[in-house]
């Protein structure tokens, strides 16, 4: 029986994704209890290990150690292994009888190119399941273009709907979007499979482009484009019909609280909290309607008012009335500050021997009965190879060694110096 | 859940009973994936219909129950009911219908469900294996638990609106209703993963899941950096740098995302010879000196740039080109036709294309029947319950149906 919160103990998965898409896909699986190996290159590491160099990776071996690698893969094992090599080829050969998935995120072409073919995987376990997620399919005349989650979104149509809405300029969204949205589903197509194969008795092959995801959480706009021909306006932070309805500025530095009025009532009840002044009585603010109608002149008086407060003092009130609002938070906040997610726990603390204590994300949903969701930070680079080259594969040690001697196996990247020997860079991205 | 599958299984979820007593978007948005993959989804709505019949948008602009585009591509195939949960006929039907359910998504105000004696606890005393996932803005727990939120809200609390906009502009939320359907998203894998440990070993789950955590969880590099740097991050806008950001093309906008891996095929693509000269490849800190000169010379190479050239060239040169596609754009793409991402269905709004899956398996296809009308499985689904036509008419008379 699983413990509680853990319902994928039992299956073990061969991840080979790098940088965000597919490792948050194995993020989301390792939580929920599979045994996820991340098989990297002594030459082809994943890349989000050494994408940010010392000083902003702590510690002597900084391709372990940066915030950016543990975001992804707490509670993973690691496994080096030259997949490119023959000997290496052989040696995953073997562990895949004893896994259930293996899931990658190449560009569209690699997986076929190093002789990972999806019939060469099920040669080795009949009932494999296969997730491929490339970023536009393994079919169509798009699918060798590359992409990460921005290029994602942007193609995704997501992007063209967002913009402050007086430049006609559309935005991203701050994160890369489209990574973390392809990886959820990824791993909801990896539990679904898990469930058809135990009632079938079949693995599948998934071909999960990471566009088409992020263009399904756009459903009403195609409904609108369908119906009306119609393109989505650029709204700013305003809404169809609600308002007062934005982000407003507060007391302090680039500080801002969301406040949205959806009726009569919770007006009534904001301009009590605002000391009932004068102007909101005005007939332009009188009902619903008016109140969007003079959204402009209703926004620069709001802001005028909260200009006057602090953002948490604001949101005490309208939260005790049962406003919608909320503060703005900002990154510190969210981690150290915001009482929400300090009484339910969300941020949890994570050990690493190099760097000490952080706090990371807990649990994405938990599940009643469930302990701490972060067991262990992310694995050294070839922390694993001995447990499970040894422990899982039987082999001597004498071959293990010889897979180290040739290059096969590592517990350091190729190259890589340690952080004492190089210069301090500036952040690449 | 039944094991082993009905023997006629096409679908992952093919007889597994799915009880939806959840509005809006985020629940049904997980429902209809899970009825399109076999599930049998019952919609249980108010009299007065889901709250997202209201949003629309319709044909026309004209609002109808029936024809609001949000919904209908919310609850494709789903069967559905009313009950009115304020009588005692109606609550009894609920719970005649949670007790034949595998599966319960709800997003009721924590707790509304222990008072109608339906919650968790209660349901899974003699099913130990019932999922049930409960899906709401702050979760079941917490000071905010029972504060009533919107998108914008719930972008600002979990921090998504912090990171998102110009640094000299307010915080942007981004477009559509994105806190919503990432959860919904969030909730099919939770329930996924769930219903996976209820068939196979018989443990049920009841999952809490908060909106705004599932958001927060997609922080990626800022709020960790921040937490173990204790380092603020600022919003940067369309550019984390000049090649990471969104530029004007000669045909709307587009992009590039370069790691440094990517940036020698970035040099060939743009074929530009002051470029070259600045080193970029291969040394960070020219990067970061350069990164005026380096938009100065992307902003004039991308305003001559079409959408296709720019497809084709990072094809070419394996750059993370891209454009900002426009919804018509991509119900126009042909690749996506091809692929079959598109479904069409003849609604009471007439026939609407629409996304029809999130991914394509090699071993079963998606279902993509028409949403039900208020109502519309009532008569059906009672009748599975065992109650006559004349039960019916009774419950219609006493307004619990």
């Amino acid at each position: 029986m699983p413990e509680p919160g853990r319902p994928l103990q039992g299956i073990r998965i061969a991840d080979l994704t790098m940088i965000w898409a597919g490792p948050y896909a194995t993020k989301i699986l390792a939580d929920q209890g599979a045994e996820v190996i991340k098989i990297e290159s002594p030459a082809a590491w994943d890349n989000i290990r050494t994408l940010l160099p010392p000083p902003m990776a702590p510690g002597e071996h900084w391709w372990n150690t940066n915030f950016y690698f543990h975001e992804y893969s707490r509670n993973k094992k690691s496994l080096t292994l030259d997949l490119a090599s023959e000997q290496g080829k052989a040696v995953f050969a073997k562990l895949l009888p004893h896994c259930d998935v293996v899931i990658e995120n190449y560009r569209t072409d690699v997986m076929d190119n190093l002789g990972l073919s999806y019939d060469w995987l099920r040669s080795l376990r009949d009932d494999i399941i296969v997730v491929g997620m490339a970023g536009f399919g393994k079919t169509g005349p798009e699918r060798n273009a590359v992409g990460y989650g921005p290029i994602i979104e942007m193609l995704s149509g997501l992007t063209s709907t967002s913009g402050y809405g007086d430049d006609g300029i559309p935005y991203k969204s701050g994160i890369s979007y489209g990574d973390p949205i392809a990886g959820t589903a990824a791993a909801a197509a990896v539990a679904t499979a898990l469930i058809h194969r135990h009632r079938t008795g079949r693995g599948q092959y998934i071909d999960l482009a990471q566009r088409e995801v992020m263009t399904a959480m756009l459903g009403e706009f195609f409904m609108d484009w369908s119906m009306n021909q119609r393109l989505p306006q650029h709204q700013g932070n305003r809404h169809d019909w609600m308002s007062p309805h934005n982000f407003y500025p507060c007391a302090g530095d680039d500080d801002w609280i969301a406040i949205c009025v959806r009726t009569d009532a919770e007006w009534d009840a904001l301009k009590l909290i605002m000391g009932s002044p004068e102007w909101a009585e005005d007939e332009a603010y009188s009902d619903q309607i008016y109140r969007w109608e003079h959204r402009d002149s209703l926004d620069d008086q709001l802001s005028q008012w909260t200009r006057q407060h602090r953002k948490e003092d604001i949101f005490e009130r309208l939260r005790q009335a049962r406003i919608p609002s909320s503060p703005v938070w900002k990154c510190l906040e969210l981690v150290n500050q915001d009482p929400q997610f300090k009484a339910r726990g969300f941020y949890e603390p994570l050990r690493h021997p190099e760097v000490g204590i952080w706090m990371v994300h807990g649990w994405l949903w938990r599940s009643s009965g469930a302990g701490p969701c972060v067991l262990a930070p992310a694995p050294d680079f070839g922390q694993h190879n001995a447990d499970i080259l040894g422990g899982l594969l039987g082999l001597p040690e004498a071959e293990q060694q010889a897979l180290a001697d040739a290059g096969v196996t590592a517990t350091r990247p190729n190259g890589i110096p340690v952080a004492s020997e190089m210069p301090a860079l500036p952040s690449p991205v | 859940m039944t094991d082993p599958a009905p023997p006629d299984a096409a679908r992952p979820y093919d007889g597994v009973r799915i009880i939806e007593l959840a509005e809006g978007i985020a629940g049904p948005f997980a429902g209809r994936w899970l009825a399109a993959l076999g599930a049998d989804v019952i919609k249980v709505e108010p009299p007065t219909g889901d709250a997202s019949r209201a949003f629309g948008p319709w044909p026309g602009d004209v609002p109808g129950d029936e024809t609001s585009g949000l919904f209908l591509y919310l609850n494709g195939s789903k069967r559905g009911l009313t009950l009115n949960l304020d009588t005692s006929d109606g609550r009894a039907i609920l719970a005649e219908l949670a007790a034949t359910a595998d599966i319960i998504i709800e997003s009721s105000t924590p707790g509304r469900l222990d008072q109608l004696g339906l919650g968790y606890e209660a349901l899974s005393r003699d099913r130990p294996q019932l999922v049930m996932a409960s899906i709401t803005p702050f979760g079941q727990t917490g000071p905010n638990a029972e504060l009533p939120a919107t998108e914008l809200t719930m972008f600002a609390a979990c921090g998504q609106a912090w990171l998102t906009g110009d640094p000299d502009r307010p915080p942007l939320k981004n477009g559509g209703s994105q806190p919503s359907y990432q959860a919904g998203l969030n909730a099919f894998a939770a329930i996924s993963a769930a219903a996976y440990a209820a068939l196979v070993h018989g443990q049920g789950a009841h999952i809490d899941l908060a909106i705004v955590e599932t958001y927060a969880g997609m922080a990626e590099a800022f709020m960790t950096r921040a937490a173990q740097l204790g380092v603020e991050h600022q919003r940067s806008g369309n550019f984390i740098s000049a090649t990471w950001g969104v530029y004007p093309a000669a045909d709307g906008y587009a992009g590039v995302c370069a790691l440094p891996r990517n940036l020698p095929g970035l040099l060939d693509a743009v074929d530009d010879d002051a470029l070259r000269a600045m080193n970029i490849v291969d040394d960070p800190a020219a990067r970061a000196e350069h990164n005026d000169e380096i938009a100065a010379i992307l902003y004039a190479w991308f305003a001559q740039r079409t959408p296709d050239e720019l497809l084709q060239l990072g094809i070419e040169h394996r750059v993370p080109f891209g454009y900002v596609a426009s919804i018509q754009d991509l119900a126009e793409n042909r690749h996506m036709q091809d692929r079959g991402y598109f479904t069409t269905a003849d609604t009471e709004a007439g026939v609407l294309t629409y996304p029809g899956r999130l991914w394509a398996a090699d071993d079963y296809g998606w279902s993509d029947a028409p949403a039900p009308k208020l109502g519309q499985h009532l008569p059906e689904i009672l009748a599975e319950l065992g109650y006559d036509p004349e039960d019916i008419v009774r419950l219609r008379e006493l307004n619990a149906v």
